[in-house]
């Protein structure tokens, strides 16, 4: 349902006329908010007047401290929803001080980021805030206290956390006890003193009672207020309060059960009868109740319930809205339960027609369902998906379908729809088509006299269906990869779409980007996703189109079309700045555009754009992008030569990177296997290649591109370091192939990549001139668009290479350009210090003919030792120098300047 | 997974309670039999499916502001024991 919400829960509740002041109490509470602690819990069972005694308090504070703001939230059942949960907290918190969540909450971001936005608001803010959350034992949900566990541990010191609850909340209690961040009161600290009783029974309630009379009283209840209250409503107007008190005195009867009956029995009939028939109600309005029981006149008689202390709690200001205190209503329920349960049936349904026609869909089928009124919660449920639908709150209605009978939902295309979704939403994909082919034959299906064979109401969900049903099924391909079902599932979604419905073409034209980009037919993906922008710009939907800038990059980028990624880039967040979206798309878009700067080999621009999407805040992330801040981040800190860092970076991409949203054609862990290689941690490099089981023989898809040039470098680094192995000619072959399809897909970034690799396969091989050809190709192709990392991340192999191109004349100011930034890079990152331990000559010696292609063997005769002794040295070399390998101990040697 | 895990939940309860009640409580407590015992306490007795159940009952309980003094399983050899 579109969450409305019901101011009534935002109440903050005006303490009672006939209440009895609690100083001590009062007191105790103000001193916790005076010395800043962090919770205020008020612990005990019902009828203790923990929300009298807060609603005093808040009261007694707001005169004191006209600062103050206060936020009152009073839970029920249904909040065990987060995102439910959450809503209600920050529109409590942007009553009490509007500059508090003002901004649109992402309904997307994890409850944490929206948390930290309410936190930095309040935090910023100019008022010191109590925020109380009553009722709080209904809340069960373990997220929901996981959220205020992290909101206790990052508690603005503005803020006080006031909870009231009848069970100790499951939140870390005894730490903040032990911590001195806590102000307890309990059932102890609650019950009536004799004084206490004295003055409500016989200065609020004008009992007039002797002083046994209230201490018998006191005692037979102990102190439990609730219980004196009803003792005080059986006791007026009674002639004869003393006998009352002695058969109250006198009885074992539980307090309640005693005195509920005795104030039951002493209403009129038609009171009492109200009061049962609408003890089935979480919240009384007059109207409403008019509705379920049948007669006229009800706001009256709330009024006079209320009057009458009849247990009735106002929820707002204008007296349109009660509730029956918690305990009285559960004697009532219990009481109809017993007495008339073939009743509770009916009310519900009464209840639940009045809030259907009052648009408010959750209640009505709350209502629906206790009354067993599958056709009638079925039918609420349905009219609320499309609002459902815009505000992403799921949960309710997934849990609603739940509880329904399947037969209902069947009988009903767009629930079954809706079923079907939730299914793959689940990750059952295998589920779903039994769900949507069952809706279209539903759909098509007509009775003897023509008219439609299933239950769902005609309206613009039932008409947009079938594009609804083809979108689901192209989902469904996707996440089994199957790429022609994507194509034919969007093209039939795009051919069923009316021109007008600009977010089913959206959606459908962004489904055909998508099998596009995974079959490698890039240009056709970013046509398609162009489409998919400017439908979505026309449904309104600004954020969404402004977030296909990424994917469009991640294809233009293989295209080898990097100024154009600059622009589109450049503009987009250009409209998402304008747009102030609480940082939606923005802080995607600099994540990802660090990228292009990187490349370009501006590296302070990178990490300027990094930080600046950083500042903007978790919350402004969206969940599937998140991971691109912490891949530019890794790939700004490897270009700086921390590669250590960069692999922990890319770890923590790793754990965020959801699955399923876009095909995987830059695998997180093929970059790391890349920086390994760089390492030269051969072996771990290897570890992922074999995992993938990418070999040269393999079949070439695009999706598997990335894999295969990682595999490449594999086995050129492999032949570097161990010529004997072999591996070289076969790299080169894969290369040749690589080179094959990739042109074939007009993937010109692709190409350049390959080019260079087989230009550092040649040199390694000793082939300088050969190495030349691909090398002049690439540069080419790289030098309009402006790459510059494309070169440089290969480090030496790539200054020898660039300074034989200098001499062949080519590209002379790009190649001048080039070597200039690679020996200024070569020169920076760690390898920069100095090494604890000098290496001696002789193994000066040894590590300059490491950095030839001689074999190990060949270099023990080049120096006249034996093999044992060469090894010996080159462990020497090894730990002197902090590297595990060969090359990298060349690397080292060459940034040292030592060769 | 241990022994205790393998026992099957379902079960008889007997659940005690300060103060008496009145057997009109019964549907109230989930169709438990209601019995006022001679010290002023009241027992709950009856078959709970699940331990969730279980929690659920005692969360009546405790909504009502009943004091609990003790919760037992009835031993499932005489599964219909006798009320006193």
């Amino acid at each position: 349902m579109a969450m409305a919400v019901l101011a009534t829960k935002l109440f903050i509740p005006t303490p009672r006329s006939q209440a009895v002041a609690r100083p001590r109490l009062v007191e105790q509470l103000h001193e916790g908010l005076r010395a800043g602690r962090k919770l205020t819990l008020v612990s005990a069972p019902a009828g203790f007047g923990k929300t009298s005694l807060l609603s005093e308090w808040i009261a007694d504070a707001q005169r004191r401290y006209p600062h103050v703001r206060v936020a009152w939230l009073s839970l029920e059942d249904g909040d065990n929803d987060p995102a439910r949960f959450l809503a209600y907290l920050v529109a409590a918190l942007h009553q009490a001080d509007p500059d508090i969540g003002s901004e649109e909450p992402n309904v997307q971001s994890p409850v944490e980021a929206a948390l930290t936005m309410l936190i930095n608001d309040v935090a910023h803010g100019s008022h010191e805030i109590i925020l109380v959350l009553d009722d709080f034992q209904l809340i069960e949900e373990v997220s929901i206290r996981d959220a205020l566990v992290f909101l206790l541990d990052h508690l603005p010191s503005r803020l006080h956390l006031v909870i009231a609850s009848r069970s100790d909340p499951l939140l870390p209690v005894a730490r903040l006890r032990a911590g001195g961040e806590l102000t307890e009161l309990r059932a102890a600290d609650l019950r009536f003193t004799s004084d206490e009783a004295a003055a409500f029974l016989n200065q609020a309630m004008q009992l007039g009672l002797s002083l046994e009379d209230v201490d018998a009283l006191e005692s037979r209840t102990e102190g439990w207020i609730a219980g004196l209250q009803l003792a005080a409503l059986s006791m007026r107007e009674r002639p004869d309060v003393s006998g009352f008190i002695k058969s109250f005195t006198g009885s074992h009867r539980f307090v309640i059960d005693y005195l509920a009956e005795e104030v039951l029995q002493r209403q009129p009939d038609n009171v009492r009868d109200f009061l049962f028939q609408t003890a089935i109600l979480d919240r009384l309005s007059g109207p409403l109740c008019d509705a379920v029981t049948g007669r006229q006149g009800s706001s009256q008689m709330l009024e006079s319930l209320e009057r009458d202390n009849l247990f009735v709690i106002p929820l707002d200001e204008n007296r349109q809205w009660y509730r029956y205190h918690h305990l009285f209503a559960d004697v009532l329920r219990a009481r109809l339960l017993s007495d008339d349960p073939g009743r509770i049936a009916g009310l519900h349904s009464l209840a639940s027609e009045w809030y259907e026609h009052n648009d408010l869909p959750e209640e009505a089928v709350r209502h629906a369902l206790a009354a067993r009124d599958f056709e009638r919660a079925a039918r609420v449920i349905e009219a609320a998906i499309p609002g459902v639908r815009k505000s992403r709150q799921d949960g309710s209605v997934l849990r609603w379908l739940s509880l329904l009978p399947n037969e209902t939902i069947r009988r009903r295309p767009v629930l079954s729809v809706f079923f079907g979704w939730s299914l793959l939403v689940s990750g059952d994909v295998d589920a779903v088509e039994g769900w949507l082919g069952h809706t279209e034959q539903l759909l098509s299906a007509k009775r003897d006299d023509g008219t439609s064979a299933h239950d769902s109401a005609d309206g613009e969900e039932l008409r947009t269906l079938p594009v609804t049903i083809a979108l689901y099924r192209a989902a469904v391909a996707q996440a089994r990869g199957d790429l022609d079902g994507i194509k034919e599932h969007a093209r039939r979604a795009l051919q069923l779409t009316s021109p007008d419905d600009h977010l089913g073409r959206g959606a459908a034209a962004g489904m055909l980007g998508l099998a596009a980009w995974a079959s490698g037919d890039l240009e056709a993906g970013v046509l398609a996703f162009g489409q998919s922008s400017g439908s979505l710009r026309l449904a309104g939907n600004l954020t969404d189109a402004l977030s296909t800038t990424m994917v469009v990059a991640d294809m233009l980028i293989p295209l080898g079309r990097l100024r154009e990624t600059h622009d589109s880039y450049d503009e987009a967040l250009r409209q998402a700045m304008e747009l102030g979206n609480g940082g939606q798309p923005t802080s995607d878009l600099h994540a990802a555009s660090s990228e292009v700067f990187r490349e370009r080999n501006q590296l302070v621009e990178a990490a300027e754009h990094l930080a600046a999407s950083e500042a903007l805040g978790e919350s402004a992330f969206s969940h599937e992008h998140r991971y691109r801040w912490f891949v530019g981040m890794a790939r700004v800190r490897e270009a700086e030569g921390q590669l250590d860092t960069a692999l922990d970076l890319l770890t923590e991409a790793e754990q965020l990177y959801r699955r399923g949203f876009f095909p995987e054609v830059r695998p997180i862990g093929g970059m790391k296997a890349r920086v390994r290689i760089v390492q030269g941690r051969l072996q771990d490099a290897l570890a992922w290649v074999t995992d993938q089981g990418l070999s040269t023989k393999d079949e070439l898809n695009y999706l598997r591109e990335f894999g295969h040039i990682t595999l490449a470098r594999l086995m050129i680094a492999q032949s570097v370091t161990d010529p004997t192995a072999g591996s070289m000619q076969e790299a080169i072959g894969l290369l040749a192939r690589l080179l094959v399809a990739a042109e074939a897909g007009k993937r010109t970034g692709s190409v350049n990549e390959i080019l260079v690799l087989q230009a550092l396969a040649l040199e390694a091989q000793g082939q300088l001139p050969l190495a030349l050809e691909p090398l002049e190709r690439a540069l080419d192709q790289a030098e309009p668009e402006g790459y510059v990392r494309l070169f440089l991340d290969e480090g030496a192999p790539m200054l020898r290479l660039l300074r034989a191109a200098a001499g062949a004349g080519i590209r002379p100011d790009y190649v001048r350009r080039l070597s200039q930034a690679l020996r200024a890079t070569e020169g920076t990152g760690p390898t920069r210090q100095p090494i604890a331990e000098a290496l001696s000559e002789r193994e000066l010696q040894v590590v300059r003919l490491l950095a030839t292609q001689m074999t190990g063997p060949e270099i023990a005769r080049e120096l006249y030792v034996s093999l044992n002794t060469m090894r010996t040295h080159t462990k020497h070399i090894f730990l002197k120098l902090e590297v595990t390998s060969r090359p990298a101990a060349v690397r080292r040697a060459e940034a040292l300047g030592l060769i | 997974m241990s022994a205790h895990m393998n026992r099957p939940e379902i079960g008889r309860y007997q659940i005690r309670l300060h103060g008496q009640l009145d057997e009109s409580w019964s549907d109230w407590f989930e169709g438990f039999t209601l019995t006022n015992e001679s010290d002023g306490t009241t027992t709950l007795t009856g078959p709970i499916t699940d331990q969730a159940a279980l929690h659920g009952l005692l969360r009546r309980v405790g909504d009502l502001g009943v004091t609990l003094i003790s919760v037992n399983v009835l031993p499932s050899t005489n599964p219909h024991p006798k009320e006193h």
